[in-house]
């Protein structure tokens, strides 16, 4: 049964992990937040600024009357976000400059994070 | 139409290949008779995808917004952690399933926990499973008129795709060598957790629990990530246009790693016969 225990070894060292960081993620200073409106197919406002260095929270509200899936591939999120809903997307500090996140399911819809 | 054929054929690919590899892979060792396992994985990884899109729908506050981060996480590196211990298990088995296939069947029953392999089932189709549930059931909030119908009809057609091109790995697959087939699929399987660990590396950094996650380079300029052939590879292989130095890290510390696990008699001394090359070149 070496075999099982290794392998019960990797799940658990993994599952581990995560939850003794997520709770740490969810203890930090809560950060600044930073909302956009999804409505016809297009967020509001297109362009939301925040301050470079700083983790943040972006607040997704979905008015349309269906599922979209916010996604950036540089800042490395994707969150689906129901009609009616509002999720908050974890981001980290950024570096200043443009970062473009968009709806994975309709992707002309795009907005812009500028960090400054 | 084009559009939603595109998007549900990419998140069905990479789940269709897999299964197609399992089912091969079953077929090959001799334990068709196991396939109930990956059936019934994937069967359950449908089911949980709908419970997740129905969960995403319904519910609000702090567990909707750290549940689905917490969940992809835990899929991706359990999913990484099935594929290292299957590629770790055909490298040193490979050379006990030479014979007939009653030698392959009793080798494989010694020695392999099968309802593992229903496990990589389930971590296949779960991981993009409920994003494609709520596309499919955004599709059907809009079928009004024409165009909504031709979406619907476009995302049904990628299904299909996805599922033909699943059936050819199985079929292709099966008609190897056992050795070849070993050799073709520990390949692809270290690159496709390779890229998997870093994408998990890169999520950690998105939500700030890992230091870093600025781009080291950019290649966008050659190949873009975001669709066509880039997409294609991203899914497949992990490969980013902007990876942050800690991704390209994890994703060569894997390869590394995994190499030896999976390809232990390239780097055993003196090790004159039944390499992994001649394993996948010749034969």
């Amino acid at each position: 049964m070496k075999r099982l225990a290794m392998t019960s070894f990797l799940f658990g060292g993994c599952l581990a992990l995560l939850l003794a960081l997520v709770p740490t993620a969810a203890a930090q200073d809560k950060p600044v937040e930073v909302s956009v409106t999804l409505e016809k197919q297009k967020f509001t406002p297109e362009e939301v600024k925040v301050k470079a260095g700083q983790p943040f929270l972006l607040v997704v509200t979905n008015k349309d009357a269906k599922p979209a899936e916010v996604e950036s591939k540089d800042l490395r999120f994707e969150k689906v976000v129901a009609p009616g809903k509002t999720i908050s997307i974890r981001v980290r500090a950024l570096k200043p400059g443009t970062y473009v996140f968009l709806d994975d399911y309709n992707k002309s819809t795009r907005g812009k994070i500028v960090a400054e | 139409m084009g559009a939603t054929f595109v998007i549900v054929l990419r998140e069905g690919f990479e789940a269709a290949l897999l299964l197609g590899i399992v089912y091969a892979y079953l077929a090959q060792i001799g334990h068709a008779d196991s396939r109930r396992y990956v059936t019934l994985g994937a069967t359950l990884a449908v089911a949980a995808s709908v419970l997740m899109g129905l969960a995403v729908s319904l519910l609000s506050g702090p567990l909707a917004d750290v549940g689905p981060d917490v969940i992809a996480l835990v899929v991706i590196f359990a999913a990484v952690a099935l594929l290292t211990w299957h590629g770790w298990w055909m490298g040193r088995h490979a050379r006990e399933l030479h014979g007939d296939l009653q030698r392959r069947v009793d080798a494989a029953h010694a020695s392999h926990q099968l309802w593992m392999v229903g496990l990589i089932a389930f971590t296949g189709v779960f991981r993009e499973g409920a994003e494609t549930v709520l596309f499919l059931w955004g599709l059907t909030t809009q079928l009004q008129d024409l165009t909504g119908w031709a979406a619907l009809g476009g995302a049904a057609a990628g299904l299909v795709a996805a599922a033909i091109l699943g059936w050819l790995v199985f079929q292709g697959g099966r008609r190897l060598s056992v050795q070849r087939f070993f050799g073709v699929t520990s390949v692809l399987i270290m690159f496709l957790a390779a890229g998997l660990f870093s994408a998990g590396v890169g999520r950690l950094q998105g939500i700030g629990l890992l230091p870093g996650g600025d781009p080291l380079w950019d290649t966008s300029w050659l190949l873009d990530d975001h669709g066509g052939a880039g997409g294609f590879l991203a899914g497949l292989i992990g490969y980013r246009a902007r990876p942050s130095a800690l991704e390209v890290v994890a994703y060569l510390i894997y390869l590394a790693g995994a190499s030896l696990v999976f390809f232990p008699r390239l780097f055993r001394r003196g090790s004159g016969n039944g390499r992994v090359e001649t394993l996948i070149l010749t034969k």
